[in-house]
């Protein structure tokens, strides 16, 4: 696929139990751009990331990788360059230590074992915890889980990152650290947060979702500082564009 | 609770241990699995009535133990935990097999000597199953059984049974401390607790494996389970199962505690 464009259209979904969690979404994202989706808890961002990756299929509409429709038949050739990172680590992490699982993937792709190292310990070192590759991934704490979750899906070099909260129960530097490295990388990103403040710094492109519905989709700069539209998706204006709380200086 | 977590713990000890690398761990997992295999066929060979004969089949689980520098409490706990169904299966044995068989002048029902040999008999079967996965590890255990040509499925659902047992006792463990939590002045779950516990409990399990199958096939999962290349098997592994396999075959078609036997009484007259 020369370029990864991602696109939606029209997408329709509801639960077995009959909840409807997206209910009519279109959008477009083009190469190398680097899209935040926020919404209230419940908004359906999870299951919008679900349905791009092709572990749901919509009831109606259509979901396309470059070219390509999203359907059972095409799903292996997908997901060689779709990355997905768990809202929950502990969904992501199944062998025995950290390096099996982040070598899952790309001994999976029959790598030979030599590259398959390389990329490990890559993969690791990017996030910071090649000190941790011997260790069960079910003993460490919940914010090594989160880096090695990244790692493993780091380690299968995918063209398209989808991250559903990447930065959730990191301490500041780690959170920090993990922006950096989504920095780097340099292909289209898709990240789902409730950490505003690092969607303003990330996400040149923000899709506001409620309810299932898209709200809002455009720039981040106007987005978040577009207070009634925040307030009526139940979320707020990031802190660090919020007016100074100690002297009150205006940054709006 | 402490207990639970524990246990869980232990759950996993099998793997923690297969990561060693000691020179038992190192070797082929494909001459380990055809040694274990072998060991078993002889063990479950012997008659009903043998027990002398069962005797030097000690060997083998000793020196795998010393050698793989393995713990032996945390083992023999879980060959106890499968001891119960064991017993029931024997326990009946003495009652109807009344007859008398002497030994050392006195009398004892062959009831008790079958009895004790189905106890021996699963007692080293259980454990050379255990040294196996302590030994090699699920995964690589797996790899072998497809090098044997074991058809993909079998391997993939023994795996994944595997796996499931953990997940199933994470959320056994999560459930039951979130309930102890709120209800700290109680022993166990109250009754009237049960059903919904245990149906939520099927219910995330089935969740979470589903969710753990989802990540495995985002990640290129398609049925063939890859740990990595094998190793070439090299000449040591090879001597190592042959070595094994002479002993076995000995230890069944003479008895040796017999002979030792007679050798030292024969060297005494
Ligand atoms: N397995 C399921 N079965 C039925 N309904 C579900 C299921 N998973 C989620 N839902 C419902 O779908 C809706 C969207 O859920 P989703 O997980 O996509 O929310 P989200 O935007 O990711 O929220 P959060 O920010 O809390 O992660 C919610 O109302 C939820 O109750
Ligand atoms: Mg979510």
């Amino acid at each position: 696929m020369s370029h990864h464009k991602l696109e939606v259209k029209d997408l329709h979904y509801s639960y077995p139990d009959g909840h409807k969690a997206v209910k009519g979404m279109s959008f477009c994202i083009h190469h190398g751009e680097s899209v935040g989706i926020i919404g209230a808890n419940g908004a359906g961002k999870s299951t919008l990331l679900m349905l791009l990756m092709g572990v749901l299929f919509p009831d109606q509409g259509e979901v396309c990788v470059g070219d390509v429709h999203v359907t059972k038949k095409t799903l292996p050739m997908i997901r060689q360059s779709l990355g997905m990172v768990f809202q929950d680590p502990d969904d992501q992490l199944f062998m025995n230590t950290v390096y099996d699982d982040v070598a899952f993937g790309p001994r999976n792709y029959k790598l030979d074992e030599k590259e398959v190292e390389k990329r490990v310990f890559n993969a690791l070192e990017l996030v910071g915890i090649l000190h941790l590759k011997d260790r069960a991934p079910f003993k460490l704490s919940g914010g090594e889980k989160r880096a090695a979750a990244i790692a493993s899906v780091l380690s299968m070099q995918p063209d398209i990152l989808i991250m559903d909260e990447p930065t959730a129960a990191l301490d500041p530097k780690s959170r920090r650290k993990v922006m950096q490295l989504l920095t780097s990388f340099k292909h289209t990103k898709v990240i789902t947060s409730h950490d505003l403040d690092m969607i303003f710094e990330m996400c040149d492109r923000t899709i506001v979702i409620k309810n299932g519905e898209i709200a809002a989709d455009g720039v981040t700069s106007e987005i978040l500082v577009n207070a009634e539209l925040m307030d009526d998706c139940g979320l707020e204006i990031p802190l660090s564009l919020q007016n100074c709380p100690v002297c009150g200086t205006e940054k709006v | 609770m402490a207990n639970i977590m524990n246990s869980l713990y232990n759950m996993r000890l099998l793997d923690d241990l297969a990561r060693q690398e000691t020179v038992i761990h190192k070797l082929h997992p494909l001459m380990k699995l055809l040694t274990t295999v072998s060991y078993l066929t002889v063990v479950v060979s012997f008659g009903r009535y043998e027990i002398g004969g069962l005797l030097p089949l000690l060997l083998y689980p000793v020196i795998v133990f010393t050698l793989a520098e393995l713990p032996v409490k945390p083992i023999l706990l879980r060959i106890l935990l499968v001891s119960p169904f064991i017993i029931g299966i024997g326990i009946l044995n003495p009652f109807f097999d009344h007859q008398v068989y002497l030994l050392g002048g006195r009398e004892i029902s062959r009831g008790w000597i079958t009895f004790l040999s189905i106890l021996l008999k699963s007692g080293l079967t259980v454990t050379a199953a255990l040294l196996l996965i302590a030994t090699t590890g699920m995964d690589r255990l797996a790899g072998a059984l497809r090098m044997l040509k074991i058809p993909r499925i079998f391997v993939l659902q023994l795996l994944l049974t595997y796996r499931y047992i953990s997940v199933l006792m994470e959320e056994v463990a999560r459930t039951l401390r979130a309930y102890s939590l709120r209800a700290p002045r109680q022993k166990g779950v109250h009754r009237s607790a049960w059903g919904s516990l245990a149906g939520q409990l099927i219910l995330r399990t089935f969740d979470r494996a589903q969710r753990i199958y989802e990540a495995m096939c985002l990640r290129g999962f398609t049925g063939e389970y890859h740990t990595g290349g094998f190793k070439e098997i090299r000449v040591w592994d090879l001597s190592y199962f042959i070595g094994w396999v002479f002993f076995f075959a000995v230890a069944r078609m003479y008895n040796i505690p017999m002979l030792i036997g007679s050798l030292i009484t024969g060297v005494i007259r």
